[in-house]
């Protein structure tokens, strides 16, 4: 038997520093790429050290105290509620429950609708002679971000939440029509080779296996597709298209900045309590839902905390 | 014999790659009545070949006639069960639901499904099998014998005229594994079907089977210990 000498070529000391740094040097050559573009684009980084003073005064100035005045009724028409609920006739109140109903409608019409097409799409279900087509039509619904094709409901059935709700709908169907069929396509195999085998047709093999072996993760991503539509109605409001976007885009156009944070931040309080519950539901549908899981103020407390406050 | 087939294999390749079969030259005929195993080592193409005469891989080369339809035609609907080796079972669906997919595809129209004679059938195959208390457990839920139990139902309760089973006695305890046996087994008289059987236990494949086969060096042959008894088979 040959005894090895201990030395390495040169070449085999090459490939040993690539394997043991290769990562390092990789992550160097993307970070160093991205520097490059950014500096391509940028002409005068010295912009940047105005930036914290600008933010200050924009804060002192015109952001800060927010104006509540956003959660007193309006004057015209007349509140007629018990005196403790007044703030229900507000804008901040009408504008955010028209947000929800945009959502919601449009989260439900959306997966009605993109279901059938996503079962289409799917691979293992179809030839690509089907899923092609199905992929096609996902995709253009979800080329435009959901603004635009609001501005293109707002010009087609004008202001409103009509164009908010359609809007919203067509790009639900591309958004979660993406998620669906890959949350399809992600099934295992035998129980679809089982139905092939039986004879079971489509009808039954999507009723009676995919919609079931998969109804975790679309139920899931339903959840998660009411709470992003309203993140995102409350943008679509900005063109016309229903919502709290649209008292948000009137007092940005009368410079009433301490009025939009007011809104801003109802609005993270709203998306907060919405992730809440939606992680919560989420968490019902998940494979393991029989195990325990921490309360949902376990995500904002250390575990230390958490340990003293666990009921004994 | 050779008019009763129910299964035919001539000249078949089976396996991915035209260049490189698992199998070539495979010729087999199978008769409604029989039960039939195939041994042999891991990864010879066991799986494979029940794929195949399944109708979920094309052969390479050859013909495959089951039910009297030859490959790529599937045969009559519900007229072929399948229990895969890892069950291809709805994890998330119910036990109910699973054995009902089997009656559905052997018993209903795929226009009017969930007839009476379906529930009927369900909660037959789910007694017979012994899981009638995890009827509305989900499959996910359940050990792995009690998963093999389900899928055997979800087959009974199909009533095809072929079985094709990759190691479904796999995971069972030794009384269950009787039981089990002995309501195939039963079946399969009382209904003049068939069970291809893939085995990777010997012992166990000469307990259950009429014939057994002997996949090895890309051949399939008959498993000979006693050469009067195989000669007798053979006859």
């Amino acid at each position: 038997m040959k005894e090895s000498t201990g030395a390495l070529s040169f070449k085999d000391s090459l490939i040993v520093v690539w394997f043991s740094t290769r990562w390092f040097i990789l992550f160097g050559f993307l970070f160093w790429l991205t520097m490059a573009v950014a500096n391509g684009m940028v002409d005068d980084w010295g912009r940047l050290t105005n930036g914290g003073a600008n933010l200050i005064i924009f804060i002192e100035e015109s952001l800060w105290p927010p104006d509540w005045s956003v959660l007193e009724p309006q004057s015209y028409p007349p509140c007629v509620v018990a005196p403790g609920l007044q703030f229900t006739c507000s804008t901040a109140w009408i504008g955010l429950v028209e947000t929800i109903k945009i959502a919601f409608v449009s989260t439900v019409f959306g997966t009605i609708i993109s279901f059938p097409i996503s079962l289409l799409a799917a691979r293992n279900l179809n030839s690509i002679w089907l899923s092609y087509p199905a992929r096609f039509i996902l995709a253009a619904s979800r080329s435009l971000p959901s603004l635009i094709w609001a501005i293109f409901f707002v010009i087609l059935v004008g202001l409103g939440p009509l164009s908010g709700i359609l809007a919203m709908t067509v790009y639900t169907v591309g958004y979660l029509g993406k998620l669906q069929y890959e949350a399809i396509e992600g099934i295992s195999r035998e129980p679809l080779e089982a139905s092939l085998a039986m004879g079971h047709s489509w009808f039954e093999r999507s009723l009676g296996v995919v919609l079931p072996e998969s109804a975790n993760g679309l139920i899931s991503q339903t959840i998660f597709m009411l709470e992003y539509n309203f993140r995102h109605g409350t943008v679509i409001g900005i063109v016309g298209a229903g919502g709290i976007g649209y008292y948000i885009n009137l007092y940005l156009k009368f410079l009433q900045y301490d009025k939009v944070i007011a809104y801003l931040m109802i609005i993270f309080v709203v998306v907060l309590l919405l992730d809440l519950l939606s992680i919560k539901a989420r968490s019902v549908f998940t494979e393991d839902a029989n195990i325990s899981r921490p309360p949902w103020w376990g995500i904002l407390l250390p575990d230390a905390m958490m340990d003293f406050l666990k009921p004994k | 014999m050779s008019d009763n087939h129910i299964i035919r294999m001539k000249d078949v390749s089976i396996g991915f790659n035209n260049n490189k079969p698992l199998m070539s030259s495979l010729n087999l005929e199978i008769y409604s009545g029989e039960i039939v195993a195939i041994a042999g080592p891991s990864g010879i193409g066991k799986t494979t070949m029940l794929k195949t005469i399944a109708g979920l891989v094309p052969p390479l080369n050859g013909i495959v006639e089951v039910c009297g339809s030859i490959i790529p035609k599937h045969p009559p609907r519900g007229s072929l069960g399948y229990i895969p080796q890892r069950l291809g079972l709805v994890r998330h669906a119910s036990v109910y639901h699973n054995v009902m997919m089997g009656a559905l595809a052997g018993h209903a129209s795929r226009w009017f499904p969930y007839s009476p004679e379906v529930r009927r059938l369900t909660l037959e195959s789910i007694t017979l099998m012994g899981i009638e208390d995890k009827i509305r457990t989900p499959i996910r839920k359940l050990s792995g014998g009690q998963q093999r139990r389900v899928a055997t139902a979800r087959t009974l309760a199909q009533r095809p005229s072929v079985i094709l089973a990759d190691e479904f006695l796999g995971e069972l305890d030794e009384e269950t594994m009787n039981s089990v046996m002995f309501a195939v087994k039963n079946y399969i008289q009382q209904n003049n079907a068939t069970l291809l059987v893939v085995e990777h236990d010997i012992g166990r494949a000469k307990t259950l089977a009429d014939r057994l086969l002997l996949m090895d060096d890309g051949r399939l042959n008959p498993f000979i210990t006693d050469p009067i008894v195989m000669e007798v088979k053979q006859s």
